[in-house]
């Protein structure tokens, strides 16, 4: 899935508002402006700290994921890939790969133009993995190679090769403007100018992609590695032809997929259309140096912030431009925080993208914002400097309680000034370098901190569906066709399950990862608890108010009277009247079936977001440019928490990933091949374990009904979104210059400190 | 990964022999860390793995003529654990626990690490062929090289990755090199070569050689030494730069000094001139600048590799203040 459409579906499924909204719906939204919310029932297990449900199943290698699965009689596929950056392929021949014994299917993949290093030319399906390697040796690809570029800057020049038929290198990617930005300039005591450059990120999920393909006549069941079921069988439906009534997809466990894996995917394809070919199972992996070249990333940008500001440090103009790359497929829109976040009259954007031969991006956790928060936290930094201002009070001054930098809808609630005092108590704010460079440090040594803000969308999903069973003997089913991708889904479904029904999280049998259960979206925009919970907890308070009817019928009382808890039904009134859940279950008779939707919120009149403050504290080695990060402290407003414990390690997974891409990772593309040079973790650099600090997580658990019936936001790439930014602005604190491009290698450092040098 | 064939001398003599009637391309194998990820990337070929792992008396560390003698065989977590070695060669053993990491130190052996192949990123993909696999060009002079060297690049512009090679050098280690007509002695300085040498191999060994061991000098009266690795991540990370000095300290100068740099030539990197500059002196962060700037003008950066001339300069002045 591209960046565009992700960001739909983060939306909650519905397009971007308009920059101003009706008069009409203005005044309806300010009549709707509530008191204050209502304070968040007491919970027992919502938003407690609850053990992984599938915890013991993970860690003692029980778990079936994707590349876990075997079929009786199941071949193994394997693809071959254009070496080239770009060839017309002249002829391909699959004879020689069919011939060899063990060999049962083969497929051509492409004709006439490939466009990057890595794009499917050919598949094989063998009895195993040697024969189909030297199956794929055997396919003869007769190649003519074209003029290919994959560095973006040189793509632009007028003399590089045209990477697309249909459209120029360079496409307007975004544009958008409110109020006079020239006004505001004119209107500003102090202007600040400057680019900000983010690198290829590859997501890289620990477990590669793959999928396994079986037919049963004309029924197809698909295995994927996965964020998204009901998406990949939609995408095969129309891919393979077949109703989407006869086709099953499974995902039970996966090593994640960052947002890299949201859709049908060509391999899948290849997979079922092998596995049709040789009438047998087919097994598909994709490798860690497909990883690198066919399955995406996080597209570069180039983006330069021209802000202006009156004295005090209140914002009159705003003004983006961007330059992103996503190889053969359209840049990342990065304007949404600079658009969103401030309180600014004016603000103006132009975004465009570069196309390169290399394999197209994907949406990345919180794809454009990530990279905006880069640019736009840093020149707030930076605009903060140079007013001599402390940049949190600039943060705080500009503050918006609307979208559209205040003049559009009213947030629905906005935690962000609780996460902003969070956050910086936890970190020690007041220790920071009152200006930038300004501090100590021992020897070579020299310490800052940083904050940075993020806003991204996560409201969840109206229309999401989820069932609980209740039988007779006394269990509990909640099935949902969602999936857990590693966040702890399962987990989450069952506090929520367990604390309506009063019982506890271990008494849930919970069921997901299969297509042919109720429907819900994707596992990306941050939408999963915010989509699944509130239609569990629909299910469950249904199933409640029948319990409730047939415990009153046994125990001859009220249902309004009944109480649930401890395992019982009782009667409020005379406690002596109560009846164990297991003899209200067998009254049921049958199984019973319950269902739940996620409700519709509304949209129409505010604005649904999550928010959050980062703050990171680092050491710098000016001599040798290494960055350490040594605190961190990150606060969160996701509404409420559905389980702490998982929540806190979504926090601590955006912090390492955000803390890896700013400082480690990045992917080095080279023109003389046309291919990445370390398409691997070695050189591929991702942070370990010794390069991660301690980190405090805090929730500013904000109660807000209007969100969903229980009052929960996303939080997975609002974890994410500053992260960089943070780091990035910590060491700017602690050298006096900003790096202004990630990953901020030792090497970027060095050079960022010779540019001070020689502007003092 | 293609088929081959695997042998298991049991001795060394056996081993030799092997190696040089091998009519197949032969490659040993030591703890095959490296050598196994060549095989299967298909960066490196082999009609015949020879491995070491079967021949006696390659294994171990054992005192002899007042140094120690280090077993080709040995695994780099033994050396790091080894009483004797950290008590009289601390920059060994610091050089031996930064390296890889702890599956690696326990699986990969010190002969193996002393010859294993170089991580210039076009060399290790298997769709490249550069000068070094017999090609015409080398991809990283007008490519992609802020890993790559500063110093002694010729026409090929690889840094030797060892972290044990530089500190051995500096101690005036010695290797034995097994041969099919007997062993011989090399310093261990000698036992590589440049490019200008052969650019398709990074050591003197011919067909039929192999490295048994290293014979480490025992220290002298007033020996310091230090190791210094620049990297960009804590752990798992090969030297950006790193610096292995020792000598022979006295009255606060060095009458004695050998520096030998990783992460900046194709092999390991001896700063001549900076040594010619620190001996005598005593030591300052001024002289060791001094030091350093003489040396530097050797060096010939490429387009994305300037940053570790900052970086020699850094290693450098630490492991002199370290071990001085
Ligand atoms: C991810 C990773 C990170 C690493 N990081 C570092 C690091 O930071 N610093 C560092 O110094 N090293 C590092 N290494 C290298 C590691 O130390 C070596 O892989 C290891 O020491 C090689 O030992 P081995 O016994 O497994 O060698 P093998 O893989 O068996 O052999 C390596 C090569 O040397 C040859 N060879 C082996 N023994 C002999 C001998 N006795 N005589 C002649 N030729 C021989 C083999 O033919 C082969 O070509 C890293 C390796 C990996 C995979
Ligand atoms: S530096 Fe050496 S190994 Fe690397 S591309 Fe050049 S010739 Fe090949």
């Amino acid at each position: 899935m591209n960046s565009k459409d992700y960001i739909a579906e983060a939306r909650g499924g519905t397009t971007r508002q308009a920059a101003k909204p009706k008069p009409q719906a203005q005044a309806q939204a300010a009549a709707a402006q509530p008191a204050a919310p209502a304070k968040a029932p007491e919970y027992k297990y919502i938003g407690k700290p609850t053990a992984r449900v599938d915890g013991r199943e993970i860690v003692t290698g029980r778990a079936k994921y994707t590349h876990d699965i075997k079929l009786r009689g199941m071949l193994i596929g394997k693809i071959l890939r254009s070496p080239y950056a770009a060839a017309e392929i002249v002829s391909i021949d699959l004879a020689p790969a069919l011939a060899l014994p063990g060999v049962m299917a083969a497929l051509k993949l492409a004709e006439g133009k490939v466009r990057y290093a890595g794009q499917q030319v050919a598949a094989v399906a063998a009895v195993d993995e040697r024969t189909a390697e030297k199956a794929l040796g055997l396919v003869k690809v007769e190649y003519k190679t074209l003029p290919s570029v994959v560095d973006w800057e040189r793509a632009r020049d007028a003399a590089a090769p045209q990477v697309r038929d249909d459209r120029p290198n360079v496409g307007k990617l975004n544009e958008y403007a409110r109020g006079d930005v020239e006004k505001g300039f004119g209107e500003a005591d102090v202007i600040i100018e400057h680019t900000y450059r983010t690198g290829f990120e590859v997501h890289n999920p620990t477990e590669t992609h793959g999928s396994v393909a079986a037919w049963d006549s004309d029924h197809l069941t698909v295995y994927d590695s996965t964020q998204n079921i009901h998406g990949v069988r939609d995408g095969l439906a129309r891919a393979m032809k077949v109703p989407a009534a006869n086709i099953t997809v499974i995902k039970n466990y996966m090593g994640g997929g960052f947002g890299s894996k949201l859709g049908a995917n060509d391999y899948t394809v290849a997979a079922a259309n092998l596995a049709r070919q040789a009438g047998r199972p087919v097994k598909v992996l994709l490798s860690r140096r497909d990883n690198a070249v066919c399955v995406g990333y996080r597209p570069s940008s180039s983006q330069t912030y021209k802000i202006g500001a009156k004295k005090d440090g209140t914002l009159t103009a705003l003004q983006l431009t961007n330059m992103a790359s996503g190889g053969v497929g359209d840049g990342d829109d990065v304007a949404e925080p600079a658009v969103d976040i401030y309180r600014c009259p004016s603000c103006k954007v132009f975004e465009e993208t570069v196309y390169t031969n290399t394999g197209a991006s994907r949406a990345m956790r919180a794809p454009g914002h990530t990279q905006g928060a880069f640019g736009l936290e840093g020149a707030m930094d930076e605009l903060a400097a140079a007013l001599d201002m402390d940049p949190l009070e600039l943060r705080r001054r500009n503050y918006s309680t609307k979208n559209l930098g205040d003049t559009g809808m009213p947030y629905s609630s906005k935690g962000l000034d609780k996460c902003y005092e969070l956050g910086a108590k936890a970190i020690g704010w007041e220790r920071r370098n009152r200006r930038p460079g300004e501090g100590g440090g021992t020897g070579p040594l020299r310490r800052g901190i940083g904050v940075a803000t993020s806003i991204w969308f996560g409201a969840g999903v109206p229309g999401t569906l989820a069932d609980i069973v209740l039988y007779p003997d006394g269990s509990v089913e909640v099935i949902c066709g969602t999936q857990d991708i590693g966040c702890g889904t399962r987990t989450h479904m069952a506090v929520v399950a367990a604390e309506t029904l009063g019982l506890e999280p271990k008494d849930i049998t919970v069921k997901l990862g299969n297509s042919d259960y109720p429907w819900a979206p994707a596992s990306g925009g941050s939408l999963t608890t915010p989509s699944v919970a509130p239609a569990i907890r629909d299910a469950a308070l249904k199933a409640v108010e029948r319990l409730k009817a047939v415990a009153a019928a046994r125990l001859k009382i009220e249902a309004g009277d009944i109480v649930m808890a401890d395992r019982k039904f009782a009667s409020k009134s005379d406690p002596a009247k109560a009846a164990p859940f297991a003899d209200v279950y067998r009254d049921l008779r049958r199984e019973t079936v319950f269902h739940g939707e996620r409700g519709a919120m509304p949209m129409d009149q505010f604005a649904f977001n999550t928010f959050g403050a980062h703050f990171a504290e680092v050491e710098v080695d000016v001599e040798t440019g290494r960055i350490r990060v040594l605190k961190y402290a990150a606060a969160q407003d996701s509404g409420q928490i559905v389980s702490r414990l998982t929540a806190e390690s979504q926090v601590v997974g955006g912090i390492t990933q955000g803390l890896s891409a700013g400082i480690y990772e990045e992917r080095v593309m080279d023109d003389a091949t046309g291919n990445p040079v370390n398409p691997n973790l070695r050189d591929y650099k991702i942070a370990t374990a010794l390069d991660i600090p301690e980190i405090t997580v805090l929730f500013a658990d904000v109660f807000d009904p209007r969100i969903n019936n229980l009052s929960v936001k996303g939080l997975g790439e609002p974890a994410r979104v500053p992260s960089s930014a943070a780091i990035a602005n910590a060491v700017y604190n602690a050298i006096g210059v900003h790096v202004r491009e990630i990953p901020m290698t030792p090497k970027r450092v060095l050079e960022a400190l010779k540019r001070k040098e020689a502007a003092s | 990964m293609r088929d081959f064939k695997i042998a298991e001398p049991r001795t060394a003599d056996e081993l030799a022999a092997l190696l040089a009637e091998s009519t197949e391309s032969a490659r040993l194998m030591a703890g095959g860390t490296d050598l196994v990820d060549e095989l299967k990337s298909g960066v490196a070929t082999a009609g015949l793995v020879v491995d070491m792992d079967k021949v006696p008396g390659l294994r171990g560390i054992t005192a002899e003529k007042g140094g120690l003698r280090i077993g080709a065989m040995t695994r780099v977590v033994e050396l790091a654990e080894d009483a004797a070695a950290g008590r009289d060669y601390p920059s060994l053993k610091e050089a031996a626990l930064s390296l890889a990491t702890p599956q690696l130190r326990n699986a990969g052996t010190v002969g193996g690490n002393l010859c294993q192949r170089p991580r210039c990123w076009y060399y290790r993909d298997p769709q490249v062929v550069c000068r070094k696999k017999g090609g015409f060009n080398c991809f990283a002079y007008q490519g992609r090289n802020k890993y790559h060297a500063i110093f002694g690049g010729s026409g090929c512009f690889i840094v030797f990755p060892s972290d044990l090679a530089p500190v051995l050098i500096s101690l005036g280690a010695q290797a034995t090199v097994g041969t099919a007509k007997g062993d011989k002695v090399v310093p261990l300085g000698d036992f590589y070569a440049g490019p200008e040498v052969d650019v398709t191999r990074e050591n003197v060994l011919a067909k039929g050689q192999f490295l048994k061991s290293v014979w480490v000098p025992g220290p002298k009266p007033g020996q310091r030494a230090a190791y210094v690795k620049l990297k960009e991540r804590s752990t798992w990370d090969f030297a950006l730069v790193s610096a292995a000095v020792a000598g022979v300290v006295k009255d606060g100068a060095f009458t004695e000094i050998a520096v030998v740099m990783g992460g900046v030539a194709p092999v390991p990197w001896r700063l001549k001139k900076a040594e010619d500059a620190l001996k005598g002196k005593a030591v300052s962060k001024a002289v060791i600048r001094q030091a350093a700037d003489e040396a530097l003008k050797d060096a010939v950066p490429m387009r994305e590799n300037g940053y570790k001339v900052d970086l020699v300069r850094a290693a450098l002045e630490r492991a002199v203040l370290a071990a001085i």
